[in-house]
């Protein structure tokens, strides 16, 4: 989108800081099949453009330009390359360049022209702590934007420094704390835990994994309708390769609906946290985690679990009756005659 | 914006065709970096519609042959861009879809997108080094049009594919980012072409898909976020691979894919009530072949382009979409 001026803006065309220059116009002999709406601003700006590629300048004129068109189209990616070329042919300082991309991205967190530059700066430059801080802003923008996330796991891996995978379990902890149901945090969690090596403190892998487990169980006691919190759960037993069934006593709570006359539970159980008193009850998920518990006790585990499916197909998860029936299906086949 | 119970074909054709005007339109579309992009998204919903002819054979192959980059043999989004293997991939697509291969230098762009390779298995999108899962179906999907797949070295491509693999069976962007069902789409159908299937975890990932649907049966793209037209072809697609198509609620997916149809001048948006663009015209009318809506013709949800051209070139794969109904 062009940017609104209250004055209106000079051209290139109209300076004498670039009377040098010929402007290169559009290819001239081809009819495009859907032209762009251009403004005469940017029409300005991309001959120029054009130009100074041809002539391969690179100059302080040449970031000025550029930023210019990327401020007006932030998907153009050649102007972007260009950019970067001449940043570093004419040893531009760098930070500098940071701070620019820092406003940028806030307002075009969606480009991933935007995202890459900032990652082809930071292998330059190679100070990737005050990044984390930058990310964590971005994010206040847009808790699960993609783009951002990703560029936060490729700085920790890439980088791979103690210091900066230090704070990410607290990073992370305040990220869900501030939205239980980000996906993208729960991702990030995982991330750190098990996929990135083994961190000081948390040898004890067994412990790493008592921890993990109280806390998406705490998690799900407070909002259980939650489908990342089921999935991280489901991820930390297969990663651990903990039977589905050590979970029975907590999962069953939450599969039942709420006891009219409901009371405060006495005694707190650390190992099965109940739902809280507001969640909506059955849990669809539990349900279904139940079913798998009992389908792979087999036996008489399989009428169990089918019960269970035939009331997720009819009644809690109708949208997937399909898949339901074909659990069904296939639990009894396994079973055979 | 209405809520419609037919797909409006005759206005979409009419929409697709209107591109070609000089129209204020989304800058999404409309601007030159997805040029490439969008023709190929316009030509192949045409193509499925049934009305490939709406858009100009020889003046589409001029365009595209205009976005030939000479340095570095490949092409470019639009006349003044550099070469990226996204509109290298399109402009494939396009010069299949007419028949019009012959145009290129094909072993000079198998070339270009083999240089692309990074040593980790990624593939970069071009000169400047972003990688993304999506290259490499993009490099896959590519080569296996030009005849040139066997250039590729599948144990690598596929070691990297596999290190994208999480915990939940879903595949990210690149290794440790979140699953996401457009690069869970650009990862099995990369994996399809190249005979690797078994590489993914069917049971978990065909589940995380069919956990796409909302009540409303729109499909979203990761836990917890809004619906959005354009995943009715990612996860259908990836389904469709899996052969669990029949896992999605069907008849409410339809429906919120046409209500998300514009009326008066056609286009399909991300959802209803929004504007149109015709990367979501594309992808509402892919999802709605793929769930055998009648009338409209069968869609490869391996490639993204008629099923009938795809089998003509000896490419079709396994995979499993709805019976086409008759009304």
């Amino acid at each position: 989108m062009p940017t609104i001026h209250t004055d209106p803006p000079t051209l290139y065309a109209e300076r004498s800081d670039w009377a040098d220059v010929t402007p290169q116009a559009q290819y001239e002999n081809v009819n495009p099949l859907a032209p762009i709406f251009y403004t005469e601003e940017y029409k300005d700006a991309t001959d120029y453009f054009r130009a100074i590629v041809k002539s391969g300048e690179m100059s302080e004129r040449v970031l000025e330009l550029t930023e210019n068109i990327i401020r007006q189209n932030p998907a153009h990616y050649t102007a972007w390359q260009y950019r970067y070329k001449t940043l570093l042919t004419i040893k531009a300082p760098l930070d500098v360049e940071l701070r620019l991309m820092d406003e940028l991205a806030v307002k075009h967190l969606k480009t991933y022209q935007v995202w890459h530059h900032r990652r082809l700066l930071l292998t330059e430059t190679r100070k990737p702590v005050p990044e984390l801080a930058f990310i964590a802003r971005s994010l206040k923008a847009d808790e699960k934007n993609y783009h951002t996330w990703s560029y936060r796991q490729w700085l920790l891996a890439y980088f791979n420094d103690d210091e900066l995978w230090d704070g990410e379990l607290e990073f992370v902890e305040r990220m869900l704390k501030g939205d239980i149901r980000n996906n993208s945090a729960w991702h990030h969690r995982f991330f750190i835990v098990f996929q990135s090596g083994t961190r000081k403190g948390d040898e004890d892998r067994d412990e790493v994994v008592r921890r993990e487990l109280a806390y998406v169980k705490q998690s799900i006691s407070q909002a259980p309708n939650n489908a990342s919190a089921w999935n991280y759960l489901r991820g930390v037993l297969d990663h651990s390769h903990t039977p589905y069934s050590t979970l029975q006593l907590f999962v069953q709570l939450y599969t039942v609906p709420h006891s009219p006359g409901e009371t405060a539970v006495e005694v707190i159980d650390l190992e099965n946290p109940p739902p809280s008193k507001d969640s909506q009850l059955p849990c669809p998920a539990a349900i279904e985690f139940l079913a798998d518990i009992y389908e792979l006790e087999g036996g008489n585990g399989i009428p169990k679990a089918t019960e269970l499916w035939k009331s997720l197909a009819n009644e809690h998860d109708t949208i997937r009756k399909k898949y339901w029936e074909y659990r069904i299906r296939e639990a009894l086949q396994s079973t055979g005659p | 914006m209405s809520s419609e119970s037919q797909l409006l074909i005759p206005l979409h054709v009419s929409y697709i065709k209107a591109l070609g005007d000089n129209k204020d339109d989304l800058a999404y579309h409309m601007t030159t970096h997805l040029r490439m992009n969008a023709i190929y998204w316009g030509l192949t919903a045409l193509c499925i519609m049934g009305h490939k002819e709406a858009l100009d054979r020889q003046e589409t192959i001029d365009f595209v042959m205009s976005c030939w980059d000479e340095d570095a043999g490949a092409f470019g989004a639009h006349p003044d861009h550099d070469a990226h293997i996204l509109s290298t991939l399109s402009a494939i697509q396009i010069l299949v879809t007419h028949d019009a291969l012959d145009m290129i230098d094909v072993p000079r762009v198998a070339k270009y997108i083999l240089s692309l390779q990074q040593p980790s298995g990624v593939f970069a999108g071009d000169s400047f080094g972003e990688t993304d899962t999506r290259f490499i179906y993009c490099a896959v999907n590519a080569l296996s049009l030009l005849g040139h797949l066997s250039d590729l070295d599948v144990e690598k491509t596929v070691s990297y594919i596999r290190r994208c693999k999480n915990f939940d069976g879903g595949f990210g962007a690149r290794i440790g980012a979140e699953s996401h069902a457009a690069q869970v789409f650009v990862c099995v159908a990369a994996l399809a072409i190249l005979d690797k299937l078994d590489e993914v975890d069917q049971q978990t990932l065909s589940w995380w898909l069919a956990e796409r649907q909302l009540p409303n049966g729109g499909l979203n793209g990761r836990p917890e976020k809004l619906e959005d037209v354009c995943y009715s072809f990612w996860v259908l697609s990836s389904l469709s691979i899996l052969n669990k198509i029949s896992w999605i609620d069907s008849e409410k997916l339809t429906s919120f894919i046409l209500s998300a149809q514009e009326s008066e001048n056609g286009g399909i948006a991300d959802r209803p009530g929004d504007m149109p663009d015709v990367f979501h015209t594309h992808f509402g009318v892919a999802g709605l072949s793929l769930l055998g809506y009648p009338g409209l013709a069968d869609l490869d949800p391996v490639y993204c382009m008629p099923a009938d051209l795809i089998v003509s070139k000896g490419l079709r794969k396994s995979w499993k979409a709805l019976e086409r109904r008759t009304e």
